[in-house]
């Protein structure tokens, strides 16, 4: 940031007059507390030359030093005035460059034959082609893909699977593998309850390795589905209680209190299809016998089947069926 | 004299002066547009492509021009071998992922992305906002305003699912189910073709391979059609289930000539035929039957 010098040229010699001054009141207390007697003679001698060598210097062309100054200023904002051109038109052409690769991966083109109109092109194809990949590489992992590193030199893969829910990106999990002899299953951090080893026997993976992970994907995703809407409920709707649920998330008890007369009813979901997150059963308890069989119960059941038990309970909230 | 060379010095001052307030305005004005620049286009000046940037713009020597060109050339590489092994471990192939900045402050960045490509034959374009906030060591992201455009004039049990899917932002779950629709449907068009080679007399596909429509007559008896219907119907969650049902077109004449059930009840029959053998030899046998062929 460049800051304005304030414009000393006209100030400068009274200010200058004013610290000699001041510096001369200095050692005048200074040589009053040194010396006896009237040394005041000695003290208006010391002043009245400092007044002389302050008016000489105002004559004096303080400006030479003072062009030197701007000029090296202007020179400085120039290179980055030039700098900054320069950047600009570069991020120009490698826009260029890049709407046009994108154009040719989405119609399959052959590539252009540009060209060599500058020295650089060669640099700036590079530079936008590092964009592309880098960004459709983002994009791979933005839409939920298998993230593979290669680790161990060669010896070993990370596998990372993504889990999301209306929008919301949840937890990750990971799979190690040795690659030799076989491809197998070192290390994970998936949850005891989803049934990796099993996923893995019923698989191909030796010869497609999607036989394990889009099964696996599938019930990770599941369960994040199931867990983030039991977290819902709580966190939506504190009028409705949790009376149960478990690890896996596939059971959930939920005491609702119907508005006016204040019965309770005990609703049990249960999911048991793993790779889904809407309930397979559900199930309604209710000391008035007959709720659960009325028109208006028997569609919040079927609500319930239907749509993730979060929103669910919104409509029937809504309908002023519970409270 | 001295008061002759004050006076040139203060003209001199006063120039430049105005012309430096002219320079710091045009680097401001740059300053501004080079940061609006970077929201359309992301460089993430680290590294060679920073050398390279700066190579560019001649903040380097000529010399370095080589060693800034290799440098760069091996990472391009290394990202075009990741992207290959990423392609293919997704079974989905993106053509291209623009990247618009939204809004960018200390601890949240929005985004829209553009990203377009093709799962087999199946070609989509996505867009959305992503942000992400960071809350302590973490940061949620979260998707919103998302956009599913996919030809579906031929995918009506796909347009459900879609719109649906726009509803709940489940981007994840919209990639899940089209690799697993697309996987279906191939392994539909391989059966297809695989007895179109294998009985070219009887197996026509009128709709080509991709079609869910698989035509089974004998030459010598063109009335009699026999349709094996194999469609991939994606419920709303997301789920992909293949249907296939055995229709028949067997003119009134011929049924009054062959009144027992094996003809008109083709189609039940078909069903248990699934159950037991599978999609593709409960086919087979239905076209071996069609043949009228002397082997078993």
């Amino acid at each position: 940031m460049v800051t304005q010098p304030p414009p000393k040229s006209k100030k400068k010699p009274q200010l200058v007059l004013n610290i000699f001054i001041w510096e001369a009141t200095q050692n005048k207390e200074k040589d009053l507390r040194s010396m006896d007697g009237a040394s005041t003679k000695g003290v208006l001698s010391h002043l009245s030359l400092l007044e002389v060598q302050a008016r000489s210097r105002k004559t004096q062309p303080q400006q030479p030093s003072r062009v030197k100054e701007l000029k090296a200023k202007a020179e400085a904002l120039m290179t980055q005035r030039d700098q900054l051109k320069a950047e600009i038109e570069t991020h120009k052409s490698l826009q260029k460059l890049r709407a046009s690769m994108d154009k040719q991966r989405t119609h399959e083109e052959e590539e252009e034959e540009m060209a060599e109109d500058s020295d650089n092109s060669q640099l700036l194809r590079l530079m936008a082609r590092h964009t592309q990949l880098k960004d459709l590489l983002h994009a791979h992992d933005i839409i939920g893909g298998y993230n593979i590193i290669k680790t161990r030199k060669g010896k070993g893969l990370c596998i990372s699977l993504t889990t999301a829910y209306n929008g919301v990106y949840l937890e990750n999990y990971n799979l190690e593998m040795d690659l030799k002899p076989t491809l197998r299953i070192s290390r994970d951090n998936i949850p005891p309850f989803i049934p990796l080893k099993s996923l893995a026997e019923q698989s191909n993976m030796q010869t497609d390795i999607r036989t394990l992970l889009d099964p696996l994907s599938q019930h990770l995703n599941a369960f994040a589905a199931r867990k983030q809407q039991f977290k819902l409920v709580k966190e939506l709707h504190k009028s409705v209680q949790v009376m149960e649920s478990n690890a896996l998330c596939s059971l959930l008890v939920l005491m609702f209190t119907v508005p006016r007369e204040k019965t309770a009813v005990l609703c049990s979901l249960e999911y048991t299809d793993h790779t889904r997150c809407l309930p397979t059963r559900v199930h309604f308890e209710c000391e008035d016998k007959g709720l659960p069989d009325s028109p208006q119960w028997k569609k919040n059941g079927s609500l319930l089947m239907e749509t993730p038990v979060h929103k669910a309970l919104i409509t029937m909230k809504k309908m002023g069926d519970i409270v | 004299m001295m008061e002759k060379m004050s006076e040139e010095n203060i003209e001199d001052v006063r120039v430049l002066e105005a012309q430096i307030e002219n320079l710091q305005a045009e680097v401001a004005a740059l300053q501004r547009q080079q940061q609006d620049n970077h929201k359309d286009i992301t460089f993430h000046l680290r590294g060679h492509i920073q050398d390279a940037m700066s190579y560019v713009c001649g903040q380097k020597q000529a010399g370095e021009k080589e060693k800034v060109l290799s440098k760069l050339t091996e990472e391009v590489e290394e990202l075009e071998e990741d992207l290959k092994r990423q392609t293919q471990m997704n079974g989905i192939s993106l053509n291209s992922c623009t990247t618009k900045t939204l809004q960018s402050s200390g601890r949240q960045l929005v985004q829209q992305l553009c990203v377009s490509g093709h799962c087999s034959e199946l070609v989509f374009q996505v867009e959305f906002q992503l942000s992400e906030v960071k809350k302590g060591q973490r940061s949620e992201r979260t998707i919103s305003d998302l956009n599913v455009v996919m030809d579906t004039s031929d995918l009506q049990n796909f347009s459900s699912f879609l719109s649906g899917v726009e509803e709940s932002r489940d981007l994840l779950l919209f990639f899940r189910t089209l690799r697993t629709f697309s996987d279906r449907c191939d392994d539909r068009r391989r059966t297809f073709q695989h007895f179109q080679e294998k009985y070219p007399s009887v197996v026509s596909l009128p709709g080509g391979c991709r079609s869910a429509v698989m035509t089974l007559n004998h030459p010598e008896l063109p009335g009699c059609v026999l349709f094996v219907h194999w469609s991939v119907e994606v419920s709303r969650e997301g789920r992909v289930t293949p249907k296939i049902e055995l229709l028949t077109k067997i003119p009134e004449k011929a049924l009054q000539l062959f009144p027992s059930q094996a003809v008109s009840g083709a189609a039940e029959a078909f069903q248990s035929l699934l159950r037991i053998l599978g999609p593709e030899a409960a086919v087979e046998s239905v076209i071996m039957a069609v043949s009228l062929s002397q082997d078993t």
